[in-house]
C-alpha cells in the first residue's frame, strides 16, 4: 500500500496544480511576455532599419576623404558642397533637412551628422544613412566584393588549444553543464515557495493526522518532492515549447550571440557531475524547505527563514567574477565545500571546466551527505511539527517524539 | 471477544514533564470504549503515540496485534481532535483523495462519496471547493472521510467538538450503524451524556495515570453508587442516612450510604409527612463522575 499510496499523492499533488487554471495562466504569460517582446522588438527593429535607410531626404554633404563619388551622392539623395558652416546654419535655420560632413580620415575621425528633428527614434535615420553612403563608398573604392566583405566584418579564426597535451573545449563546452547551474536557479526561484507552500498546507488546514495515518511522512514529502518536480518540467516545457517553435521556424530569431549550435560539444564528465550536483543540491534544498516548513507555525514566519536559505545559497554569485577567474583562491575554495553555498560554487566551476574531478568527488559525497540528513531531519520535523499548530516547534524535542 | 488495541505499560514524556504513566488498557472488538479526562489529560496524546504519530517513550501500543502502520489504515477511520481537509480542493477531489489513500479504487470512492453528499443533502456541492462550504458542510464532509472505508476501528477525538446540532446527530447516527457493523470504536469526548449513551466501557485519566477503568455501571460504582431521584411536596427532613446533592422546591437527588437501602429512605420521608409523587434509584451520572474525580473547577475548564 506504501507503493501505492506515495503514486496516489504525487498524482493528486500534480494534478491539484497543473489542473488549475492560475497554472496556465502563470506558465503560459511568460513565454508569451517574451514572444510578445521579442516579436515587438523585431518589428521594430526591422521596420526601424527599412525605413532609416530607405526613407528618401534630402541632404547636403561636405566630403574631405574624398571616398564618395558625385553619382553615388545623387543615389542617395545628397547634394556637395563646399561650405560645411553654411550647411550647419542652413539645418539649424530649417532650410536644409540634414548635412553630413565627411571627414579626411573616416577610419579615426567620426562623420558629423546634423539634421532636422523629426522625433527621438526617427532621428536615427540621418545616423543610418551618413553610415550606409559610406559603406557604400568604401566597397565602390575596395572594389573586389570579398575583399569590402572582409573589411566590413573582419577575418574569421578557428583556435585549438591545449592543455597538457589534450584540447581544451572552447566556451560550447560550458553550454550543456552550465543548463544545471540554470536549472538549479529557475527550480529554486520556481519551485521554492510553492514547496514551502505545500509543507505548510497540511499544518495550515489542520490535515495532518489524518494524512499521517495513511502514510508516513516520507511517502508523503517524497511524493511531494517527486510531484513538484513534475510541476517544474511541465513549466519548463511549457517555457521550453515556444523557444523550440521559434527556433525551429525562425532560427535567427533565437540564437546565442557568438555562439552557434554546432559550437556546442558535449562532455561527458561534466554533465554526469552537473547533473548530480543539480539533484543533489535539490535534494539538499528541499530538505531545508521541509524542516523549515514544519518547525515554523504559518507561511509568513517560514518565508523569512526561506529567504536567509535563498540568499545564502546566492551568495557565490556576488563572487562570480573570482569563482570563475580565480577558482582555487581561498573564497572559491570555502564556498565550494561550505554546504550551503557548494550548488553554486560547484556548477559553476564544473561548467567553466576548473573542478577538478577529486573536488567534483568530495562535493558531490558531501552534498549527497548533507542532502539525505536534511531530508531524514525535515520528514522527523514534519512528523511532529506538522500537528504542532500555531505554536513554533522545539527542534529537539519535535526530533525525540517522532518515530 | 478479542482486544483489538492494547496498551501496556505506556509513558510519555515531553523532555523533563511526564505526560503519561505506567498506562494499560484494551479495548475489545466490537465495544465503544471511552477515553476521558480533563484538557490535557494525555488523552490526545495517547492516541497519537498509538497511531505512530508520537514515539512512545515506553511501552507497547497495539493495533490488531501489532505496532501501528499506515498499511493498517484501510481498516482505521480517525477523526483528530484538531480536524480539517485541503480548504482550496474541491470536495470530490478530497473525499476521492482520501479513499484512495485508504484503499479504495477511484471509482468506489467517487461513488461512495457521492452517495454519501447525497445522504447528507450535500448532492450539489460535490465540485465546490471546501473553503466556500459553511462550517457545518465541512463538518459533514471530515465525518464522510473518517468513515468511507467502513473501519473496523474507529477513533473519534472530540468529535462533536464544534458540530452544530444537525451534524452531532448525523454523526452520532453514522456511529451506531458502524457499531451494528460491528466496528470498534474509541471515542473521546468530554460529552459526558454522549458517554454514557455510547459507551460499553472507559477508561478515566488523571495526572497522566488511569484513574478508573472498566464499565460504566463499576465506574460509576466505584464513585458513589447510587443516588435517588425524588419529586415531592411537603419539607424534605434532614437526616444522617442520605445528603441531599440536589434540592430544589419539589425535586431532591440524595446520596445515601452504602450501609442504606433506599427503602428505608423512603420508610423515613414518608413517615416525616413527606408526599412523594416520583422515587426513583439510579447511579450517579458520569458527569458527576467526572466531577469528583476533578473537582468542580478542573471539570468547568475540561
Amino acid at each position: 500500500m506504501g507503493g501505492h499510496n506515495f503514486k496516489t499523492v504525487v498524482a493528486f499533488e500534480y494534478l491539484r496544480t497543473v489542473t488549475k487554471r492560475r497554472f496556465w495562466v502563470m506558465s503560459l504569460s511568460v513565454p508569451l511576455l517574451l514572444a510578445l517582446v521579442f516579436a515587438l522588438t523585431s518589428a521594430s527593429a526591422r521596420t526601424s532599419s527599412t525605413s532609416q535607410t530607405t526613407t528618401a531626404f534630402g541632404f547636403t554633404y561636405h566630403d574631405a576623404s574624398g571616398l564618395v563619388t558625385p553619382a553615388l551622392g545623387k543615389a542617395f539623395g545628397g547634394t556637395p558642397t563646399d561650405d560645411p558652416s553654411a550647411a550647419v546654419a542652413a539645418v539649424r535655420s530649417g532650410a536644409s533637412t540634414a548635412f553630413f560632413d565627411i571627414p579626411a580620415d573616416v577610419g579615426s575621425a567620426p562623420v558629423q551628422v546634423y539634421g532636422q528633428d523629426v522625433g527621438i527614434i526617427a532621428n536615427g535615420r540621418y545616423d543610418a544613412v551618413a553610415r550606409a553612403l559610406v559603406e557604400a563608398a568604401v566597397k565602390q573604392k575596395i572594389g573586389d566584393p570579398r575583399l569590402a566583405t572582409l573589411a566590413a566584418s573582419g577575418a574569421a579564426t578557428s583556435a585549438t588549444i591545449y592543455q597538457n597535451g589534450a584540447t581544451v573545449s572552447g566556451i560550447g563546452s560550458i553550454v550543456l553543464p552550465g543548463a544545471f547551474l540554470v536549472l538549479f536557479y529557475l527550480s529554486i526561484v520556481m519551485l521554492g515557495q510553492q514547496m514551502l507552500n505545500v509543507t505548510l498546507e497540511e499544518k495550515q488546514n489542520r490535515v495532518s493526522e489524518m494524512i499521517l495515518t495513511t502514510m508516513s511522512p516520507t511517502t508523503l514529502i517524497v511524493g511531494k518532492v517527486v510531484a513538484l518536480i513534475g510541476i517544474g518540467i511541465t513549466q519548463a516545457v511549457v517555457f521550453g515549447v515556444p523557444i523550440l517553435i521559434a527556433r525551429l521556424s525562425a532560427p535567427t530569431l533565437v540564437h546565442i550571440p557568438g555562439l552557434s549550435w554546432s559550437d556546442i560539444t558535449p562532455d561527458p564528465f561534466r554533465i554526469a557531475v552537473g547533473f548530480v550536483v543539480f539533484v543533489f543540491s535539490f535534494g539538499m534544498f528541499a530538505g531545508m524547505l521541509v524542516a523549515i516548513g514544519a518547525v515554523m507555525p504559518t507561511i509568513r514566519d517560514a518565508s523569512g527563514a526561506f529567504s536567509a536559505v535563498v540568499i545564502t545559497m546566492f551568495i557565490p554569485a556576488y563572487a562570480i567574477q573570482m569563482v570563475v577567474n580565480e577558482p582555487h583562491a581561498l573564497l572559491p575554495t570555502v564556498f565550494t565545500y561550505f554546504p550551503l553555498t557548494a550548488p553554486v560554487t560547484a556548477l559553476v566551476r564544473n561548467a567553466m571546466g576548473t573542478l577538478a574531478w577529486w573536488e567534483a568527488v568530495i562535493v558531490v559525497v558531501m552534498l549527497g551527505v548533507v542532502a539525505t540528513i536534511m531530508l531524514r531531519v525535515g520528514v522527523r520535523l514534519f512528523q511532529v511539527g506538522s500537528i504542532s499548530y500555531g505554536s513554533r516547534v522545539n527542534i529537539r524535542q519535535a526530533l525525540r517524539q517522532a518515530r | 471477544m478479542a482486544a483489538i488495541i492494547e496498551v501496556r505499560d505506556f509513558a510519555m514524556r515531553f523532555g523533563p514533564l511526564t505526560v503519561l504513566d505506567d498506562l494499560s488498557f484494551d479495548v475489545v472488538e466490537g465495544e465503544t470504549f471511552g477515553l476521558l479526562g480533563a484538557n490535557g489529560s494525555g488523552k490526545t496524546t495517547t492516541i497519537r503515540a498509538l497511531l505512530g504519530i508520537y514515539e512512545p517513550s515506553g511501552g507497547q501500543l497495539l493495533v490488531e496485534g501489532r505496532r501501528f502502520h499506515p498499511s493498517q489504515s484501510a481498516r482505521l477511520g480517525y477523526l483528530p481532535e484538531e480536524r480539517g481537509l485541503y480548504a482550496k480542493e474541491s470536495v470530490i477531489d478530497v473525499m476521492a483523495y482520501f479513499g484512495r489513500l485508504k484503499g479504495l479504487s477511484k471509482r468506489d470512492a467517487v461513488t461512495w462519496s457521492q452517495r454519501y453528499l447525497e445522504r447528507v443533502g450535500l448532492p450539489d456541492k460535490a465540485r465546490v471547493r471546501l473553503d466556500k462550504l459553511s462550517g457545518g458542510e465541512q463538518q459533514k464532509v471530515q465525518v464522510g472521510v473518517t468513515i468511507m472505508n467502513d473501519p473496523a476501528i474507529l477513533i473519534l477525538d472530540e468529535p462533536t467538538k464544534g458540530f452544530d446540532p444537525v451534524t452531532r446527530r448525523l454523526l452520532l447516527d453514522l456511529l451506531d450503524e458502524q457499531k451494528a457493523r460491528g466496528s470498534s470504536i474509541v471515542f473521546i469526548s468530554h460529552q459526558m451524556d454522549e458517554v454514557e449513551r455510547l459507551c460499553d466501557r472507559i477508561l478515566l485519566l488523571k495526572d497522566g495515570r488511569a484513574e478508573a477503568y472498566g464499565t460504566i455501571p463499576d465506574v460509576q460504582d466505584k464513585y458513589g453508587g447510587r443516588r435517588i431521584r425524588l419529586e415531592f411536596t411537603g419539607d424534605l427532613p434532614a437526616s444522617d442516612r442520605y445528603d441531599p446533592v440536589v434540592h430544589e422546591r419539589n425535586y431532591a437527588e440524595l446520596d445515601f450510604r452504602d450501609d442504606v437501602e433506599p427503602n428505608d429512605v423512603l420508610r423515613d420521608l414518608l413517615a416525616a409527612g413527606v408526599q412523594v409523587r416520583s422515587y426513583d434509584v439510579t447511579r450517579i451520572s458520569m458527569e458527576e463522575v467526572f466531577l469528583r474525580v476533578y473537582g468542580a473547577e478542573a471539570a468547568k475548564e475540561a
